[in-house]
């Protein structure tokens, strides 16, 4: 079913609380990321970071990515996504994914919508933001 | 003593050894399970397979791309920017052949900062059909703290 989408539409946000420690074990094992922020509390304490490990990067994106594909009917339906990492986030925060249409297009006989995306803590604080393009079938 | 900007202007344009890189369905399951998204074995993949696939394909570690450019994980690089445009959805199970480079490389000094390097990199995913199905641009920022 083709989505009723216009300009200014909030895409249902998509809450994580709390980040979770355990799945960065994963991460950091399928991604060959060796930096023990990611996995090992001693290290995070070494670098004056605080006492909860830091999540990578990638899974902030991907938290935007699934609310996406989550809205817009399905993963191939996210067809881009371009984003700044603002901060880092750590175990135990309180996200929020979120996105607003800010366009719809047809090109090459598909609709697309495009989107401001973000991921906060608080209103006031955004640990990613970016745009976003969606299919809409 | 920082890597000259020089050295690193060099590097633009300079493929990297490339390679190729399967949506393994296991893997899929897992990196999904991860991050709270669909856990799926067959189908579409997420989209962030393409980010995956380029950072694994590309022919170098993450420590190699840092040496590259005269850095170690030690020097607390940083993720910059980060894109993803996929011209028509990835499957599970498919392998692409990853290929690409840097492609800028910026030298700026911050008041708090200081000096840091702000390397770009991009990265093609070709398909089974011989099209590019995928494309990921990233940034790393470098401080260059000596």
């Amino acid at each position: 079913m083709a989505l009723d989408v216009h300009v200014g539409l909030d895409v249902p946000p998509v809450v994580i609380d709390p980040v979770p420690a355990e799945p960065m074990k994963t991460v950091a094992a399928l991604l060959h990321d060796s930096n023990p922020i990611h996995f090992d509390v001693e290290a995070v304490k070494a670098l004056g970071m605080g006492d909860r490990v830091v999540n990578q990067g990638p899974n902030n994106m991907a938290y935007v990515v699934n609310m996406l594909a989550d809205w817009a009917g399905g993963p191939g339906r996210v067809r881009g996504l371009r984003v700044r990492f603002l901060g880092n986030v750590f175990a135990g925060d309180r996200l929020t994914a979120r996105g607003t249409v800010t366009g719809v297009r047809e090109e090459g006989g598909e609709r697309f919508a495009d989107l401001d995306v973000w991921l906060e803590r608080a209103e006031d604080d955004r640990v990613l933001d970016g745009t976003a393009v969606v299919a809409l079938g | 003593m920082a890597i000259a900007v020089e050295e690193l202007e060099a590097l633009v344009g300079k493929p990297f050894p490339g390679g190729r890189y399967t949506i393994e369905p296991y893997r899929h399951w897992l990196m999904q399970d991860a991050v709270g998204g669909p856990a799926t074995r067959e189908g579409e993949a997420s989209t962030m397979e393409a980010y995956y696939g380029a950072l694994a394909g590309m022919g170098l570690s993450v420590d190699e791309l840092f040496t590259l450019v005269g850095a170690t994980a030690d020097d607390g690089p940083m993720f910059g920017e980060a894109g993803i445009e996929l011209r028509r959805p990835l499957r599970i199970g498919e392998s692409y052949e990853v290929s690409g480079g840097i492609t800028g490389v910026v030298r700026k000094e911050g008041r708090k900062a200081g000096v840091f390097d702000i390397v770009t990199f991009r990265l093609e995913l070709v398909g089974e059909d011989g099209a590019v199905a995928a494309v990921s641009t990233n940034s790393f920022i470098f401080p260059r703290r000596d």
